[in-house]
């Protein structure tokens, strides 16, 4: 039996020999439209063509030369495109090997695209299968391709922060009785689908129960304002603008919500493009200035100088959590407070969620899936009353309220922090609250540097 | 198995190690189906869960078989022993995650019976969410051999412990302003109780992993504890 590194071989340079390009184009061409299992069917037809006329050729029929290796070089140089083109590959792709029925730990896997090794987290090519996947559906699934020689597909939540929710289909491609047999196992990502179907469901939630109570006090007024209210001229004042505040409450809640929806849906597609987070929060401190001299707030900030804190962000959902953290601070800092914020460059996981304050009780909201990476690490802290520790593990959750805390003139939507979450999740970073009752609380959201 | 098969000393270990993985996977199905089931009231899931927990008793009593084969027959020494008695000791924890899991479910059982409490449900499935979460990442670190990823499961138990005393408010305040909810109240505690034990076992295996890889026990230092409300 070939050790399954040198089996892979002669399926690549049978792969040349063969000339099955135009097949291969076409798998290529069928893939890219995300038409797997056509795609599927081509590479297998193309890797059982290549097997056969290969191994013809191996053993004496010859099939004549490749023409862009005349004189029929080596066979490792006939071998690359061959590679390339799984890798190629923007769906994660993985060939598993498998020797005995009922013994369910020998499968392996002997290839693996960059895709794959991206999505699964892999550190070697090839491996013992249960190392890069334990999901029973998939293993299962897996060996009914091996064993049963039948295609077989399962769901395969790959769970994480992201919750990423993949398909797995496997197809057999054949191998001796008793001998080693070979599948492929192709994923395809299916969170977009299944996240839709969630948002809109929670959409619909939120939505009616969160706008039934603005829009019930609203139509209360008009009643009473057509009704016993109609000629007293102070009463229609007030009402009216009692009725304002009720609207321009449930068109921000309407924004929120909108704003929610559209991160949720891409928050597993890590944001591409360059910002300075440094010059987001001088923007941010800008706009917010006029609002907390009104309130008697003092805003200091520490942030280091332009080009340093440079990160790969979507600009506009940054400023959107500086804007809410800083914006939330200001609700609950009283007259004469200060807010400071502070952002450093360069730290671990670890180091970004380290204490500031002291006796301050402290939660993780979102902590990133591989902490080897650098941060930037803003922190907001507020001279406010704090947030009491049975609280804490709730803040991120949408329209959730600290009770008997009142967030001042301009009541919030609820939704401030959750935004800040999904952001921050969608940006690969964490996010931390840390808090003393009766003297503060600080939010610590961190980004990997780029 | 087939022993016909000879296999080299290192297949065997490699073998223990894939087969831990394997129930690991197994557990985390288990314990992810048994939240969804309570969750979304489903009963059919939740007897599934029941009915497979077979499975694991099964793989933890052939795991343990196989280990105490290979210490018998090979004798492995320092890293390689540590190796089995991790395995052993990981198939453990795990199947006593599995046992939990059955239990989350046959609650499920009596839950569908009671009125649906949605605000509830969510905060149970955010823990649920977490505790799954550490018990992927800690099975995850065994499989790649990360000792940096383990050590981050186990430093953040406090997080599981937050959410639980969180929860366990949630529960008091719901069952004092409405004592028809008491009897599916007091199930989603324990449900609540379970998925705390389940983030527990996850923070063994983490230490487990810590002396597989190290040679060291974990005891000498002190992990970041919340005190207070553990009830």
């Amino acid at each position: 039996m070939p050790p399954p590194s040198r089996y892979t071989l002669p399926i690549w340079t049978a792969l040349a020999s063969a000339g099955g390009g135009a097949l291969v184009i076409a798998a290529l061409h069928m893939m890219h439209r995300l038409d797997i299992e056509a795609a599927m069917a081509g590479i297998i037809l193309v890797l059982a063509a290549g097997a056969l006329i290969g191994w013809g050729g191996a053993s004496g029929i010859g099939l004549g030369e490749d023409p862009a290796a005349p004189g029929g070089a080596d066979e490792l140089s006939r071998e690359p495109p061959y590679a390339a083109l799984v890798d190629a590959l923007p769906d994660p792709v993985l060939l598993v090997t498998g020797l005995e029925p009922d013994d369910p730990t020998g499968r392996r896997y002997v290839l693996a695209n960059p895709a794959a090794r991206e999505v699964l987290n892999l550190t070697s090519p090839s491996g013992l299968l249960v190392t890069a996947i334990r999901d029973p559906d998939v293993l299962e699934a897996v060996d009914e391709a091996l064993f049963g020689q039948v295609a077989a597909s399962a769901l395969y939540d790959l769970g994480g922060t992201q919750e990423r929710v993949l398909k797995a289909f496997a197809q057999p491609l054949g191998g001796e009785d008793g001998g080693l047999r070979t599948a492929v196992l192709v994923l395809r990502d299916e969170t977009d689908i299944r996240r839709a179907e969630r948002t809109r469901a929670d959409f619909l939630a939120n939505a009616s129960h969160e706008l039934r109570t603005p829009l019930a006090s609203l139509s209360g007024f008009i009643e009473t304002l057509r009704g016993h209210a109609r000629s007293d001229e102070a009463a229609r004042e007030k009402f009216l603008a009692i009725m304002q505040t009720q609207a321009e409450r449930m068109s921000r809640l309407i924004d929120d919500l909108l704003s929610l929806s559209r991160i949720e849906l891409n928050e597993h597609i890590a944001p591409a493009g360059e910002m300075d987070l440094a010059l987001a929060i001088m923007d941010v401190l800008d706009s917010l200035g006029p609002l907390a001299r009104e309130g008697r707030v003092t805003l200091t900030s520490d942030i280091p100088p332009v080009g340093w804190a440079v990160t790969t962000g979507d600009r506009d959902q940054l400023v959107q959590v500086v804007q809410n953290l800083v914006d939330n601070a200001l609700k609950y800092t009283p007259p004469d407070g200060g807010i400071k914020v502070r952002l450093r460059t360069d730290l671990s996981a670890a180091e970004a969620v380290a204490p500031v304050m002291e006796d301050s009780s402290r939660l993780s909201l979102l902590t990133p899936d591989h902490g080897t990476t650098r941060y930037l690490v803003l922190q907001v802290t507020d001279s406010g009353p704090g947030i009491a520790r049975e609280h804490l593990p709730r803040l991120t959750e949408r329209f959730y309220r600290v009770e008997g805390q009142k967030s001042g003139a301009r009541p919030g939507t609820g939704l401030g922090l959750a935004i800040v979450k999904h952001i921050i999740n969608r940006h690969r970073g964490g996010l931390a609250v840390e808090s003393v009752e009766g003297s503060g609380a600080t939010f610590t959201a961190y980004v990997p540097m780029s | 198995m087939n022993e016909h098969i000879v296999k080299s000393y290192e297949d065997e270990l490699n073998a223990l190690t894939a087969e831990c993985a394997r129930m690991g996977g197994l557990t985390e199905a288990q314990v992810a189906d048994s939240l969804e089931a309570v969750i979304r009231r489903d009963q059919a899931l939740a007897e599934q869960v029941v009915a497979r927990d077979e499975r694991l008793d099964i793989l933890q009593a052939d795991i343990e078989r196989k280990a105490i084969r290979l210490i018998a027959l090979r004798q492995p020494m320092a890293n390689d022993l540590r190796r089995t008695v991790a395995a052993m000791k990981i198939a453990n924890n795990l199947e006593r995650c599995g046992d939990l899991a059955k239990n989350i479910a046959k609650r499920t059982m009596v839950l569908a019976e009671a009125e649906p409490m949605a605000a509830l449900t969510r905060s149970i499935e955010r823990m649920g969410r977490l505790v799954s979460g550490r018990l992927k990442d800690v099975l995850d670190a065994y499989t790649a051999s990360n000792l940096e990823r383990a050590l981050q499961v186990w430093s953040r138990d406090d997080e599981v412990d937050e959410h639980y005393n969180s929860l366990f408010r949630e529960l008091l305040t719901y069952m004092m302003g409405d004592p028809r909810t008491i009897t599916a109240c007091a199930h989603l505690l324990f449900v609540a109780k379970n998925m705390e034990r389940i983030g527990d076992h996850a923070t063994n295996i983490a230490e487990i992993i810590h002396y597989e890889i190290t040679g060291d026990e974990m005891m000498s230092v002190p992990r970041p504890k919340t005190d207070g409300l553990t009830v």
